[in-house]
């Protein structure tokens, strides 16, 4: 069992942390299911990322008071039993609760796998592992999550992950013990600049995945696993940053100022996509990655670097990553559902000319505007889908080839209006990227005359 | 001086590598239309566009008289064809007077826009068509049939009755109709009729 530790405490960092985003290739299919509004359903990701962000520094807090493997385990369980509450959770509302539930048992989870790895396999391996696994969880999340979706449906996601978490709670019984350090030795301030460079990026780096996944599924109806397979790129390029930075070695704020530029710069490069060709969201989401693999890690362990006690720090930093997030969303959300509300009318203004215009009989373009009118009155705020529509259609052979066109043609109007109202969006995350850039600038100082 | 190089290799080489990758993708995106990669804008309705029909005969003249009457009710109201078209789709309650008012005007432009051009076809070659769904005496209708083209050409202009058609309409009407087209065509096939006896009887009172 001893053997087996290190890994699942690991498995479960990355778990916890996958969580913050795993959903988000699901939030269609819960959407659906659960027949929720979009604004609900962004609380399944707000909701788990602000408790855990809230959770996090009081939990570390705790830690000191508590015995050390009976905390972990209880967090881990926690964690395990919410997420199978997830799994069955019959209405949005119960959704959002059991995710609350969820977030605080993975504050606690985070909190304890990180002394005990610490305990396991020293000071800094131990950290190094609590960090790579948080940022391997976090970029390989939605791919995990939308795959999931696709090959079984949005529970699976969290079913998958009771067997983990529930093998991982004997492994925390069994571990090294760990003497947690007393209530008094919090001897550091924490790394405000540090954390507040994490909080910014998280927010920018959740624009980078939250909106690239909705626009791939909801505005160019791509299906989860394609949008999955997609977004790995990022996960990719992320693994790849360490060996750019290893070839060049940079001191440790420009690979951290280099970052952030890199991922402003992908942000901007998905908001300027000349197309809906999958081809064209490669090299933004490399750029996206090799940030997110020089920032996160990098980041982290800049605020935890020597600062005791290790537990607490550690706590501010899932604090500042998640309600950075939580900042995130909460600007976007608004941003990009109002854009998409705002693109409708352009987008049938764009449909309607295609119809007028399409080389089909009158009676036929009749046809077609009953058909999409129909489509375009059941769309609740989403991109429609118009192949139902044109499926319901009967035409002659003649017209079949016409009509086809016009088909193609509108689905391409509706992938330009999608990609214009998700464009400030990506762009407002590509700003919240040079924030983080900004932070780490230092005023000069002055010497005295 | 090998100590000085990698200093500075280390201080500038990653930034430089990453300027360049930002620089090259969002170039090589603005180059293949990134950035106006946006739904079509409807053209300004005010600027003469070609309109045409896969139809033929009335359904073909029909479509094209709508289209461009459209576009210039559009430009009347200020507004684009698509606009006016999705204003009248999904108004609930009744078209306003502007509205209705629009479209007659526009109707009738179409209408002159059409003789202009010569783009109008003769009353001959749309006698039959109209014969064919026309409830009349059988003997009148073969009677009508045998005229030369040129005695019917001479008899009834097209622009003519299509003005007296589209004065006649009831473009309320006609709006609720859409979802009908049986009703739809019975209120035409009635307007036109009726168009083409006032029209008759005007040429004949000329004539006499």
């Amino acid at each position: 069992m001893r053997r087996a530790v290190t890994p699942l405490l690991a498995v479960t960092v990355a778990l916890v942390l996958a969580d913050s985003a795993v959903v988000t290739l699901a939030l269609p299919d819960i959407l659906q299911n659960l027949d929720a509004s979009v604004g609900q359903v962004a609380w399944v990701l707000i909701a788990y990322n602000l408790v855990l962000g809230l959770a996090a520094v009081p939990a570390a807090m705790a830690f000191g008071r508590a015995e050390p493997r009976l905390f972990s385990a209880a967090g881990i369980a926690v964690f395990a039993g919410a997420s199978a509450w997830c799994a069955v959770a019959g209405s949005i509302e119960v959704l959002v609760a059991a995710r609350c539930i969820q977030a605080l048992g993975g504050a606690l989870a985070l909190v304890g796998c990180l002394e005990q790895l610490v305990a396991a396999r020293g000071e800094r391996r131990g950290v190094a592992t609590w960090v790579t696994a948080g940022v391997i969880g976090t970029a390989a999340g939605p791919v995990a999550g939308g795959l999931l979706t696709q090959a079984i449906s949005w529970q699976a996601i969290f079913v998958v992950q009771v067997p983990f978490a529930a093998l991982a709670v004997p492994a925390a019984l069994a571990a090294r013990a760990t003497t947690a350090p007393a209530p008094s030795a919090d001897r550091h301030r924490p790394a405000v600049r540090a954390n507040l460079t994490l909080a910014l990026m998280s927010a920018a780096l959740t624009a980078a995945l939250f909106l690239l996944v909705l626009l791939l599924v909801e505005g160019w109806g791509r299906s989860p696993a394609t949008a999955a397979v997609t977004v790995s790129v990022v996960a990719v390029a992320a693994v790849a940053a360490p060996w750019l930075a290893r070839a060049f070695r940079p001191p440790a704020d420009v690979e951290v100022a280099v970052g952030c530029f890199l991922v402003a710069g992908g942000l901007a490069g998905l908001a300027l996509l000349p197309s809906s060709n999958l081809a064209w969201t490669v090299a933004p989401q490399v750029l996206v990655g090799l940030g997110l693999g020089l920032t996160v890690d990098r980041l982290t362990s800049q605020a935890m670097r020597l600062r005791l006690p290790r537990a607490t720090h550690a706590g501010w930093t899932i604090s500042a990553r998640h309600l950075g997030v939580v900042v995130g969303l909460a600007i976007l959300t608004p941003v990009f559902t109002g854009d998409l509300r705002d693109a409708q009318e352009p987008a049938q203004q764009a449909v309607t000319a295609l119809v007028i215009d399409a080389p089909l009989d009158p009676q036929d373009k009749i046809a077609v505007a009953k058909a999409l009118g129909r489509a375009l009155a059941d769309e609740r705020g989403q991109v429609p889908d118009l192949a139902p529509a044109f499926a319901s259609l009967d035409v002659a052979a003649a017209d079949r080839p016409a009509l086809a066109r016009l088909e193609r043609d509108l689905d391409d109007q509706l992938e330009r209006a999608a990609n214009r109202a998700f464009r400030d969006s990506f762009l407002i995350g590509a700003g919240l990227a040079l924030a983080a850039l900004l932070t780490l600038v230092r005023p000069g100082r002055r010497r005295p005359r | 001086m090998s100590g000085q190089v990698s200093q500075v290799r280390r201080w500038i080489g990653l930034p430089v590598v990453a300027v360049v990758l930002v620089v090259a993708t969002i170039t090589v995106q603005l180059t293949h239309g990134g950035g106006t990669y946006e739904p079509l804008r409807p053209a300004d309705a005010c600027v003469e566009r070609s309109v045409t029909s896969r139809a033929t005969g009335i359904d073909g003249l029909t479509e094209r008289l709508v289209l461009i009457g459209l576009d210039e009710a559009a430009c009347t109201l200020r507004t684009s064809r698509e606009a006016l078209t999705l204003q009248l789709a999904r108004q609930s309650g009744d078209p306003t007077t502007k509205q209705v008012d629009a479209l007659r005007e526009g109707l009738l432009s179409a209408v002159a826009r059409m003789k202009a051009d010569g783009s109008l076809p003769k009353a001959s070659a749309l006698v039959d068509e109209v014969l064919d769904s026309a409830d009349l005496n059988g003997l009148l209708e073969r009677i009508i049939r045998a005229l030369p083209d040129s005695v019917i050409d001479r008899a009834l202009s097209t622009d003519d009755v299509l003005v007296r058609t589209i004065d006649d309409l009831d473009v309320r009407a006609l709006l609720d109709d859409l979802d009908d087209p049986s009703a739809l065509d019975g209120r035409v096939e009635k307007a036109v009729t009726q168009a083409v006896k006032d029209s008759l009887e005007a040429r004949l009172r000329d004539l006499v």
